[in-house]
């Protein structure tokens, strides 16, 4: 950790660091992260109508088929290498929809491949996922806390 | 397997899936088919008679709901004991999709105090209406049974879930 207080020397640098430090092109990046995002949702809407078109569920009960559907084809493109491009163009956009979960399974799963399939693979397969499941499954407990004492006393 | 296999492999997935698809669009009707993109704004339907008094409540039913601003599409199909109504809310108005349900039911209660309204605003429930419909406007063999059959199979459907 950075002491607070710091020596000239590293002032200097500090100076120095940002007069060579590149801005980053935020603006340019939440734009792409928005049309790529924006993309990838475009495409689980079009698999959502498709199952509730050709198959037997409603709009209600699409969204689990679409959402193994994203992630079988995250873990195809994540496979061929297309998904790591897709991130590195998008960023956030890529990661934050329910595919980029997918990416973070698989990936950890081929990068451990050489570990053996125990303690490789399936030990570290949800070394990122699993914080997101855990605190998924949390706030989803806090909420619906939350939602019952609402109830209870009668505000909603 | 080499890059061109790979991508060769994932194209043949891709064709697969989407001739199957084209193999499917042959069942349905042209109404459901258009509704996914604009209003068809479909007659309303009595399994029980077509042009007499379920017919008229039907109609009637509809003209109820359509009053309604943040609605723009409605079908309606009167059963033996239910009176079946999907309708389609407008974009902006989706985030008030309990509410608006809520509207509809406790005005239809309140106009047809003796009829059973089941109330849906899901798309699925939509497009079987219309088959429903068009399967009992052309299809001189379907009987009055296999449709009050396939009607409740759709609200069994609107109840489910998961």
């Amino acid at each position: 950790m950075a002491s607070k207080n710091k020596s000239p020397e590293q002032k200097q640098y500090e100076k120095l660091e940002q007069k060579h430090e590149l801005k980053r092109p935020v603006l340019q990046n939440c734009v792409k992260a928005f049309f790529v995002g924006g993309t990838i949702c475009l495409i689980g809407q079009a698999i959502t109508y498709f199952y509730i078109y050709f198959f037997h569920f409603t709009e209600q009960t699409a969204g689990n088929p679409t959402v193994a559907t994203m992630i079988f084809i995250a873990m195809l493109l994540t496979g061929f290498g297309v998904y790591d491009r897709i991130g590195q163009f998008a960023g956030a956009g890529s990661a934050v929809p329910i595919t980029g979960f997918g990416n973070s399974v698989i990936s950890a799963a081929i990068e451990h491949r050489t570990e053996g399939f125990v303690l490789g693979v399936g030990g570290n397969m949800f070394k990122l996922a699993g914080s997101v499941i855990l605190f998924g499954v949390f706030s989803a407990f806090v909420v619906a806390l939350i939602k019952t004492l609402l109830q209870i006393w009668g505000v909603i | 397997m080499n890059q061109i296999g790979k991508s060769a492999m994932f194209s043949m997935v891709m064709v697969i899936s989407l001739l199957l698809t084209g193999c499917n669009l042959g069942n349905t009707s042209e109404d459901s088919r258009k509704s996914m993109i604009q209003s068809v704004n479909p007659d309303p339907t009595a399994i029980e008679d077509q042009k007499g008094k379920n017919y008229k409540l039907a109609e009637k039913v509809k003209k109820d709901v359509r009053s309604v601003p943040a609605i723009y599409d409605v079908a309606v199909l009167k059963g033996e004991e239910e009176v079946l109504v999907a309708y389609k809310v407008k974009h902006m108005q989706r985030m008030h999709m309990k509410r608006i349900e809520k509207e509809i039911k406790q005005k239809l209660e309140k106009n047809y105090p003796k009829e059973n309204f089941i109330v849906s605003s899901d798309y699925k429930i939509f497009i079987e209406v219309l088959e429903l419909k068009e399967k009992i406007r052309d299809d001189n063999n379907f009987s009055k049974e296999k449709a009050e059959e396939r009607l409740q199979k759709i609200i069994k459907f609107q109840q489910e879930l998961t």
